[in-house]
């Protein structure tokens, strides 16, 4: 379980975030909703341990993530997975986008080995990439250039590089912003069939609807923390908070 | 058909003059020994200069250290320091009377180095540390959101500005190996009696041939500087577009 206890974070002097807890147990998907600009993705940074948030705990499987020493919290970092609203691909092959979660956990004499036998052409792809890329349906992308695929091509990929490593959580940030409804379907699947597998999933979106589709759980960002977290149900059809039934009824309407 | 042929041979001595209008009065083997003492001088100062300054930009790029701001500003001072002064100080430096005296290194193609050295580092290591900083900040991000230690996301900023780091060393093969001031100061433009350069390079092969009017000669020699610097651009640039660096 992933679990922020109190958080605040603030990248100058006013807080994005203030006080904010949220749990996430493994197999369930927890979606972050809020409009542009709430913190959305600040939250996600806050759970994927790549901020320190000002103030609060951030707990993984039981251990506070920012008392620990820097190996122990990389390797408390290392089970958690997460992709970016832009794709943020590396300027290389797919596949080496795709890999380079399991190549750096690897140890480094066996890091430069692969590197001189790569740079030699031979290479031998690990099976969890082509199980990733298939997931996301660009099996055919391997060789591509990163730099050359489409947004949603580039998207489909940030998400399968983050699924190579199989992390025991996993963080997506709007992850189908760039993607036409077949590919959006894709990627909904496949977060189910992640959750299925007892993964914890988060899922920041701006789409109400996505939200509806795959969350178990629901957290409605509203100012400086949540107006409201709860099961999907409850939240969209029986909002207890009067600001949270202004803002779905508002966004419901698109 | 028979025309064409008569015209080939009326060429033919216009052609043969060509040597003569550009007149190269030079031993056998001159030119080319010019040519290795341009290059052996410049490939080593930039080795140099890359080995020094790429490693003083990753760490200027990655680490926050005291007196940062201070190498900084000697970098930046260094990109415009006179070559004239750098040569002066590198032949004060050597002389019998400078700390790196009992090296004997006076009018010496390692004095020469030495120079070169000083002046391609501000730009190979100022163009570096540019690259690094501009890396987006997102690869870095995603480098550690997918488990990447410190090392692994400097590794990978590293690798996105591969392109701007070949632009540094560049740079700083092209200054040093079109550069005439220090050169000339430090190596002192010597050619032994046989005929072969000793710290003749082709940037004071082209002064000495002007000042002494033969215009056309020291047009030719521009024009192998030239192809040699392009030819470098030309292997650098290729090495950077094959599969192996996108690895
Ligand atoms: N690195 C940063 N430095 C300073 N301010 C930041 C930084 N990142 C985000 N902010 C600010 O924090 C606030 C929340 O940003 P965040 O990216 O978390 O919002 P969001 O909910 O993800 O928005 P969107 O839906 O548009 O992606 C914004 O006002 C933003 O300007
Ligand atoms: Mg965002």
């Amino acid at each position: 379980m992933i679990r922020l206890d109190g958080v605040s974070h603030a990248y100058g002097d006013d807080p994005v975030v203030e006080d904010v807890s949220l749990s996430v147990e493994p197999g369930e998907v927890v979606a972050v909703i809020g409009p542009s600009g709430v913190g959305k993705t600040t939250l996600l940074r806050l759970l994927a341990l790549s901020v320190r948030p000002t103030a609060g705990t951030v707990t993984l499987d039981g251990r506070d993530a920012w008392a620990l020493d820097d190996d122990e919290r990389l390797a408390v970092r290392r089970r958690v997975g997460m992709v970016f609203q832009d794709a943020s691909l590396f300027d290389a092959t797919v596949e080496r986008n795709v890999e380079y979660g399991l190549r750096i956990r690897r140890p480094w004499a066996e890091r430069v080995r692969d590197q001189v036998r790569s740079v030699l052409g031979d290479d031998t792809i690990p099976e969890a990439v082509e199980e990733a890329l298939d997931v996301v349906g660009l099996a055919d992308a391997l060789d591509q250039d990163a730099r050359s695929l489409s947004g949603g091509e580039a998207q489909r990929v940030s998400f399968a590089r983050a699924l190579a490593y199989d992390p025991a959580y996993l963080l997506l940030d709007e992850p189908t912003s760039d993607l036409d409804p077949r590919n959006t379907g894709l990627i909904e699947a496949a977060v189910r069939e992640a959750r299925d597998r007892g993964i914890g999933v988060v899922v920041a979106t701006h789409d109400m609807h996505q939200a509806e589709r795959v969350a178990d759980r629901v957290g409605v960002l509203l100012g400086d923390g949540f107006t409201e977290v709860g099961p999907a149900e409850t939240v969209f059809e029986t909002p207890a908070d009067e600001r949270t039934r202004e803002f779905i009824s508002g966004e419901l309407v698109y | 058909m028979s025309v064409l042929l008569d015209a080939a041979v009326q060429a033919g001595p216009a052609v043969r003059s060509v040597p003569a209008l550009v007149d190269f009065p030079f031993a056998e083997g001159y030119v080319t020994s010019v040519i290795a003492v341009s290059l052996y001088v410049s490939v080593a100062a930039v080795a140099l200069s890359t080995l020094f300054g790429v490693p003083v930009a990753i760490a200027m790029g990655f680490a926050d250290f005291l007196g940062k701001r201070f190498v900084k500003s000697v970098i930046n001072t260094g990109m415009g320091f006179p070559s004239v002064v750098v040569g002066l100080l590198v032949l004060f430096a050597v002389s019998n009377r400078g700390p790196l005296g009992p090296l004997d290194l006076v009018f010496t193609r390692e004095a020469m180095i030495v120079s070169q050295f000083v002046l391609a580092t501000p730009p190979v290591t100022a163009i570096s540390l540019a690259a690094i900083t501009g890396v987006d900040d997102a690869v870095g991000d995603a480098a550690r959101a997918l488990g990447g230690t410190r090392v692994d996301t400097a590794l990978v900023v590293i690798k996105e500005a591969r392109y701007g780091i070949a632009t540094a060393v560049l740079a700083g093969f092209g200054r040093a190996i079109s550069e005439v001031g220090s050169v000339l100061i430090v190596g002192g433009n010597i050619v032994g009696s046989d005929g072969v350069s000793k710290t003749r390079t082709l940037t004071t092969a082209i002064q000495l041939e002007a000042r002494q009017g033969r215009y056309g000669t020291a047009m030719a020699l521009g024009a192998v500087l030239v192809t040699l610097v392009l030819l470098v651009n030309a292997v650098v640039v290729r090495l950077g577009d094959t599969g192996a660096v996108n690895r």
